[in-house]
């Protein structure tokens, strides 16, 4: 038996504890259920209908004159920005000094299937952006975006350019043509006026497929093997569980604004072009005019840098940054990272002009 | 050809169970009349129109089969070509915990590009856009029977439902637009 090639006994040994501790980690790690994921002091100073404005406690004495408004996606929920009191976006920017409000666009019924572009920019974020300046006593608020939410406020700061004195856009959906994702793939291909005519609003199950289809082996296999690997590591397992919790809790998207995205963002690409219109006003990107600064990160694969940077390059900005990180979709906004490079510079740009 | 004489077949058996169920209903049409009120008497009215739906839902459900079954060939195809390009690479089998663990990283990666390309591929989207599609299909008549027997037992349809909300969701425009109209008007007033 001389010279025969034997196993690892440290393979052996992994196998082992890899399965003491898949029965082991429900003695060990809390439910996703039992997790809560709003870690920063808040109130909801407005509501309409089923969204609602969220204000944070302010974390300095003094504050920058110029409030920020942020606007989460549609998809999944605005906790990724607030996600663990390390990797906070919006507790580090109220420790930098910033009055910070969050629109939460909560969670849409059968109901709400004839909400539109028109609803969300017009309706809401307008009405939110009113109640701000009135309560701040300001003319003018910073305005932040992220992912699909930026599509939002781009169209918003390009038809109220006169509410808007910073506009900062993360990650931004804006050119669908040029996006190399495989979602992107997916929604060009969709028949979108039988799927919401059908079905009315977006299913969270559909926007789970879509995401599945993304890293699938990655994603959807290897993070579960490490998660067991790791149950005795306690930061490891809260950051995993608060990061899974955070995925699954996808509300549905309203029908008419789906069928809206899909058309005019991906498969006519009509906002890029400037040939949207929203509320039976022509979206022109030039009217962007105030100080604009993008955040791209470089490893994205939800939304392709390829679909972001145009908009650096269609506003009528003549002050405009930006940053391409090295970083992925969730990466740049909840990561340390995010905590080391990406705020401290978006905060820097702010103060300049707040 | 032979799809031909399953749409034959398919068109026979549809001819077939529209014959039987126009004839029981119009034997069945007058004493029934007696109770017109009833819920009986609506869903006898109705049952044409179910089993026009029920037929209409194999016809799409074979078509549905056709898609899903060429869904999960690409898949298969894809897996199959990723395996291979491992064994290509990982001829030997790992002995130590380092070479586990570089074998490890090399399936997820090479499965992961493979998957993507094929997400990312023309052939992949118009499949699943022609899946959803056949799949809504199904919804359709799903929806269509629900409809007919909602309206036997006189409850609201889905579409009589999408009305409210379609005329809920115009008069809420309708009052913001006038609520800003009114705001615009106060501002102007104490701006005088």
């Amino acid at each position: 038996m001389q010279g025969e090639p034997r196993l690892d006994s440290r393979i052996i040994e992994e196998m082992l504890k890899f399965g003491e501790n898949v029965v082991k980690a429900p003695r060990v790690v809390a439910a996703p259920d039992e997790i809560s994921l709003e870690v920063t002091p808040h109130s909801v100073v407005s509501s309409m209908d089923k969204t609602r404005l969220l204000r944070y406690k302010p974390m300095t004495n003094r504050q920058y004159r110029t409030p920020l408004l942020i606007s989460y996606a549609l998809i999944n929920r605005f906790h990724i920005l607030d996600i663990h009191p390390e990797k906070s976006w919006i507790r580090n920017l109220l420790q930098q000094g910033f009055d910070v409000y969050v629109l939460d666009w909560g969670t849409p019924t059968s109901m709400d299937k004839y909400l539109d572009f028109d609803d969300y920019v017009n309706g809401y974020l307008d009405n939110y952006v009113e109640y701000i300046k009135n309560e701040s006593s300001v003319e003018k608020i910073s305005l932040q975006g992220y992912c699909t939410g930026a599509t939002i406020t781009t169209v918003y700061t390009a038809l109220h350019p006169e509410n808007v004195k910073n506009y900062i856009s993360t990650a931004p959906v804006i050119d669908g043509w040029h996006d190399t994702t495989v979602i992107s793939n997916l929604a060009k291909h969709v028949d979108v006026d039988k799927m919401v005519e059908t079905i009315g609003n977006m299913p969270p199950e559909f926007m789970y497929y879509c995401f599945s289809v993304l890293k699938p082996f990655e994603q959807g296999l290897e993070k579960y093997v490490n998660f067991f690997k790791n149950i005795d590591n306690k930061k490891f397992v809260d950051g995993f569980l608060r990061i899974e919790k955070w995925l699954s809790d996808t509300p549905p998207i309203p029908g008419e604004l789906f069928r809206q995205w899909i058309k005019n963002i991906y498969q006519d690409n009509l906002l890029i072009q400037n040939k949207m219109h929203v509320g039976g006003d022509h979206v022109n990107l030039r009217n962007i005019d105030m100080p604009a600064f993008t955040q791209i990160a470089v490893g994205d694969h939800l939304v392709s840098p390829e679909c972001s940077m145009p908009l650096h390059y269609a506003i009528g900005s003549q002050d405009k940054t930006m940053k391409i990180y090295p970083s992925g979709h969730v990466g740049m906004i909840a990561s340390s990272l995010s905590q080391k490079k990406v705020l401290p510079e978006l905060g820097q740009w702010l103060v300049e002009r707040s | 050809m032979k799809s031909d004489i399953g749409n034959d077949q398919a068109n026979q058996y549809k001819h077939l169970s529209l014959f039987w169920t126009d004839i029981i209903h119009l034997m069945s049409g007058k004493p029934h009349a007696l109770a017109s009120v009833g819920p009986m008497r609506a869903f006898m009215a109705n049952s044409k129109k179910i089993s026009t739906e029920m037929i209409e839902i194999n016809e799409n459900l074979v078509e549905f089969n056709k898609y899903l079954a060429e869904y999960y060939d690409q898949l298969m195809e894809t897996w199959n070509t990723a395996q291979k390009k491992v064994n290509l690479t990982a001829l030997k089998i790992p002995l130590d915990a380092e070479q586990v663990e570089a074998l490890k990283r090399t399936w997820i990666g090479t499965f992961d590009n493979d998957f993507t390309e094929l997400f990312d591929s023309t052939k992949f989207g118009e499949n699943y856009g022609m899946l959803v599609s056949k799949e809504l299909e199904l919804t359709k008549h799903w929806n269509a029977i629900v409809n007919t027997i909602l309206r036997s037992a006189n409850i609201p349809s889905k579409e009589e439902i999408d009305e409210i909300y379609k005329e809920v969701h115009t008069l809420k425009k309708r009052v913001s637009r006038l609520e800003l109209e009114l705001k615009k008007a106060g501002v102007r007033k104490n701006a005088r």
